[in-house]
C-alpha cells in the first residue's frame, strides 16, 4: 500500500511540480492569502470570482490554482485576526480570541510566525491523511448506490443548516431554493423543459458560476457596504521580520508541541464531516485546547496555545473537506461546493471513479497541496510585511475591483448577458440572505448537488418501486438514515425538553 | 423588511409550484415519476417551510412592535453560529451602523454598468462605472480616482480580452 501511495504521489508531483503547475500554485496561494486578508470576502467568494480567470488553463492546473486560493485564504485570514482583531474569514474567528491579545502585548511577530507554523502543520497533517484515506474511501464508496448518495447529500445539507444556530429553518429554506434553481433547464430523465419560459438561454439550466459569484461575490460585497466597511479608513500597520521580537521563543514551541497534533486531528475530523468544515473545526479545536489545559484562565488573554489550536484545526479541516469532495463527489461547505462546480465545469466528475479514471488530476491536486503548504509557510513568514501593506488599501477602492471581476467574469463564461443579469439578481438575493439570516452556502451547495439529488432520489424511488425501502434495507443506507433522523429529531427533542423543563421550573417557582 | 423578504419567498414558492403543476408532467403513463415530480416535491416543501418562516418573522415583528425593542439587524448565519459556539453576542461580530442607502446606490450603479455594457462595450462600461462610483464615494481624491478609473479597467480588459481571449461586449470604439 505504501508503495502505491509513493508511486501515486510521484505521479502527482510530476504534474504539480511542473513549471506551469508550480507557477499557478504560487499564484493561487498568493491570491488566497489576499482573499483571506479582506474581511467579508471568504474563500467561496474568492474561488467563484476567480474561476473565469482560469479559462485558458488545463483543467488540472486550473483546479490546482483554485485549491491554492482555498487553503491559502486560511493562512491569510489570520493576519487580520491577530493584527486588527478582525477575522479575514469565518474560519479564523477563533484565532482572534488569543491572537489579538498577543498583538496587544507586543507579541504580534511571534503570533504571526506561530500561526504560520500551526497552519503548515495542520495543513500538512491534513494532506497526509487525505493521501491515506481518500483512495480507501473511494474504494468503499464504489459500492454505494443511489440511496446512499441521496442520503449523503441530505445529511450534508442538514448538517450545514444545523450549524446555523437559531437560523436552522432559514438554512433549510436556503437549500430548497438551491434545489428549485437546479430544476431549471432540461430534465435529464425525460428531456422535458422546466421553467425555461421559452428562453433558449435557460435550456441548459442556470449556470452555477453566475449564481455563486452573485451570492458570494456581489452579495458579500453589498453586505460589507451595508456594515460600512467602505467608510472605514485603511489600517496602516508596519511589521518587519528583521526585528528580534518577531520570532517566537523556545517556550512558545515547547508549550504548543501537543497543541499542533490535537488541533490538526480535531480539524481534520471536522473537515471530513459534511457541513461542519473549518469554522466549526477551529472553534472545537480552541475549546478542547482550553479544556485540556492546566491553566485555562490564561486563554483569551494572549495564550499562544489558544492561537495554535484553531490555526492547526482550520487548515487541517480545509484539507479534510477535500476527502468527501474527491472520493464521494460531495462537498461539505460553500467553498468546496464552488470547487465542485469548477470540477464539473472542467468535465471532471468527482466521486469514487475519479481516482481510477483521472489519477493524474487527483494525485496532482494532492501533491500540489503538499507543495502549497510549503509555499504558504514561506510566504506567511517572509512576505508578512508585503501582505500587511495590502491592508493600507481602503475598502472603498477594493469595491470596484470585486464588481468588475464579478461582472466581466460572469459575462466571459458564456458571453451571455442573461447570465450577467442572473449574477446581479443573485447578488441582491445574496445580500438579503446574509442580512436576514439565510445561508447562501446552503443554496450554492444544493444548486450544485441538485441534479445529483434528483437523479439519485428518483432512481431509489424507481428501484424500490415507490416504497423507498432501499433507504433502510441496505446497511450503509440504514446507518445514514439513522444519522439523518438523529440530525432532524435531536434539536426538536431538545427544544421540547427545554420547554418542558422551563415550564416545570416556572410552575415550581409559582408554587407557594 | 425581513418579513417582506420572507413574504416574497413564499410568493415565489407558490408561483414555482403552481407553474410547475400547470406545465410539467408529474407521472409517466407507466406510473413512473416524470419531470414534474421532483419540482413538485421541492415546491410543496418550500411552500410549507416559507409559510412557517413568514409566520415566525411576522410574530417577531409584532413582538418588536409591542416591546419597542428593535435588534440592530439580523446577523448572518455564520456569525450566529460562531457567536453560539463562542458564547458571545452575534451583533458584536456583525453589528454596528448600517448603510442601506449606499447599498442601494452601489446596486443601481452595478445595474447601470450591466445595462450599458452591450451598448457601449465592456471597456467604456467599466470606465463609466469606476468614475461614477469613485466620484460618489471617494470625492476627496479626484486625480487618483481618474488614474485608478482608467488603470483598473484597462488592466482587466487586457487580462480578459488579450491574455484569456475571453469574449467581451464590443462598443462603437471597438473596445
Amino acid at each position: 500500500m505504501l508503495a502505491d501511495i509513493a508511486s501515486n504521489l510521484s505521479l502527482g508531483l510530476s504534474v504539480a511540480a511542473s513549471p506551469e503547475g508550480f507557477l499557478f500554485l504560487v499564484i493561487g496561494a498568493f491570491l488566497g492569502m489576499i482573499v483571506g486578508l479582506f474581511p467579508g470576502f471568504g474563500p467561496a467568494a474568492g474561488i467563484a470570482v476567480l474561476i473565469p480567470m482560469t479559462f485558458g488553463l488545463q483543467p488540472t492546473i486550473a483546479i490546482i490554482m483554485l485549491a491554492g486560493i482555498y487553503y491559502g485564504s486560511m493562512y491569510g485570514g489570520t493576519i487580520t485576526s491577530i493584527l486588527i482583531n478582525t477575522p479575514g474569514e469565518s474560519a479564523t474567528v477563533a484565532s482572534t480570541i488569543d491572537g489579538y491579545p498577543l498583538a496587544q502585548k507586543g507579541r504580534a511577530g511571534p503570533a504571526l510566525v506561530m500561526q504560520a507554523i500551526a497552519s503548515f502543520f495542520g495543513g500538512t497533517i491534513g494532506v497526509i491523511l487525505i493521501t491515506a484515506l481518500a483512495p480507501s474511501l473511494a474504494n468503499f464508496a464504489a459500492s454505494f448506490g443511489p440511496s446512499e448518495y441521496f442520503l449523503i447529500i441530505a445529511v450534508g445539507l442538514l448538517m450545514l443548516t444545523t450549524m446555523m444556530g437559531d437560523n436552522k429553518f432559514k438554512g433549510f429554506i436556503s437549500a430548497l431554493i438551491g434545489f428549485a434553481i437546479g430544476t431549471i433547464g432540461v430534465d435529464v430523465m425525460s428531456g422535458q423543459q422546466r421553467y425555461t419560459f421559452g428562453s433558449p438561454e435557460l435550456i441548459g439550466g442556470v449556470y452555477f458560476v453566475a449564481v455563486a459569484i452573485g451570492l458570494f461575490g456581489i452579495g458579500e460585497l453589498l453586505h460589507c457596504i451595508f456594515n460600512g466597511q467602505h467608510r472605514q479608513p485603511a489600517k496602516r500597520l508596519r511589521i518587519s521580520f528583521r526585528d528580534k521580537e518577531f520570532w517566537p521563543s523556545r517556550n512558545d514551541y515547547h508549550e504548543s508541541r501537543w497543541t499542533f497534533w490535537r488541533g490538526s486531528a480535531i480539524g481534520f475530523v471536522a473537515g471530513v464531516l459534511p457541513g461542519s468544515g473549518a469554522t466549526l473545526g477551529s472553534i472545537i479545536g480552541y475549546s478542547v485546547e482550553k479544556k485540556v489545559a492546566k491553566d485555562p484562565e490564561k486563554f483569551g488573554k494572549g495564550e499562544m496555545r489558544g492561537l495554535v489550536a484553531p490555526e492547526a484545526a482550520n487548515n487541517a479541516a480545509s484539507a479534510g473537506a477535500m476527502v468527501p469532495l474527491l472520493s464521494l463527489g460531495i462537498p461539505g461547505s460553500g467553498a468546496t461546493a464552488v470547487l465542485l462546480g469548477a470540477f464539473l465545469m472542467w468535465g471532471l466528475q468527482p466521486g469514487p471513479l475519479l481516482i481510477v479514471n483521472d489519477p493524474e488530476f487527483v494525485w496532482g491536486l494532492i501533491a500540489s497541496m503538499y507543495l502549497g503548504n510549503m509555499i504558504l509557510i514561506a510566504m506567511s513568514i517572509f512576505a508578512i510585511p508585503l501582505f500587511v501593506k495590502f491592508l493600507d488599501i481602503p475598502y472603498v477602492n477594493v469595491v470596484p475591483v470585486i464588481v468588475l471581476l464579478c461582472v466581466i467574469g460572469a459575462f466571459a463564461i458564456n458571453a451571455s448577458i442573461v447570465e450577467t443579469w442572473i449574477l446581479v439578481l443573485s447578488g441582491l438575493v445574496g445580500f438579503a440572505m446574509k442580512k436576514y439570516g439565510y445561508s447562501p452556502a446552503a443554496t450554492v451547495l444544493a444548486l450544485v448537488l441538485g441534479s445529483m439529488a434528483e437523479e439519485t432520489f428518483l432512481q431509489t424511488y424507481i428501484i424500490s418501486q415507490g416504497t423507498m425501502n432501499l433507504f433502510w434495507e441496505r446497511p450503509v443506507s440504514l446507518v445514514l438514515s439513522i444519522v439523518l433522523l438523529t440530525v432532524i429529531v435531536t434539536p426538536i427533542a431538545l427544544s421540547i425538553l427545554s420547554r418542558i423543563k422551563g415550564g416545570t421550573s416556572k410552575m415550581n417557582k409559582g408554587t407557594p | 423588511m425581513k418579513k417582506w423578504f420572507a413574504a416574497g419567498l413564499l410568493a415565489l414558492a407558490i408561483g414555482y409550484t403552481v407553474y410547475g403543476l400547470h406545465t410539467l408532467t408529474l407521472v409517466t403513463s407507466s406510473g413512473r415519476p416524470a419531470a414534474g415530480f421532483f419540482p413538485l416535491l421541492i415546491g410543496v416543501l418550500l411552500i410549507v417551510s416559507c409559510t412557517v418562516n413568514l409566520w415566525g418573522d411576522v410574530r417577531e415583528w409584532l413582538e418588536e412592535k409591542r416591546t419597542g425593542i428593535v435588534p440592530v439587524h439580523q446577523a448572518d448565519p455564520e456569525a450566529e453560529a460562531k457567536a453560539d459556539a463562542l458564547g458571545v453576542d452575534a451583533h458584536a461580530i456583525d453589528g454596528g451602523p448600517e448603510f442601506g442607502r449606499d447599498v442601494l446606490i452601489v446596486f443601481l450603479y452595478i445595474c447601470g454598468f450591466v445595462a450599458i455594457m452591450n451598448v457601449v462595450g465592456a471597456f467604456l462600461a467599466m470606465l463609466a462605472f469606476m468614475l461614477v462610483y469613485l466620484f460618489t464615494f471617494n470625492r476627496a481624491h479626484p486625480v487618483s480616482n481618474a488614474i485608478y478609473a482608467l488603470a483598473l479597467p484597462a488592466s482587466l480588459y487586457g487580462l480578459f480580452k488579450i491574455l484569456l481571449n475571453a469574449s467581451l461586449p464590443v462598443g462603437p470604439l471597438g473596445l
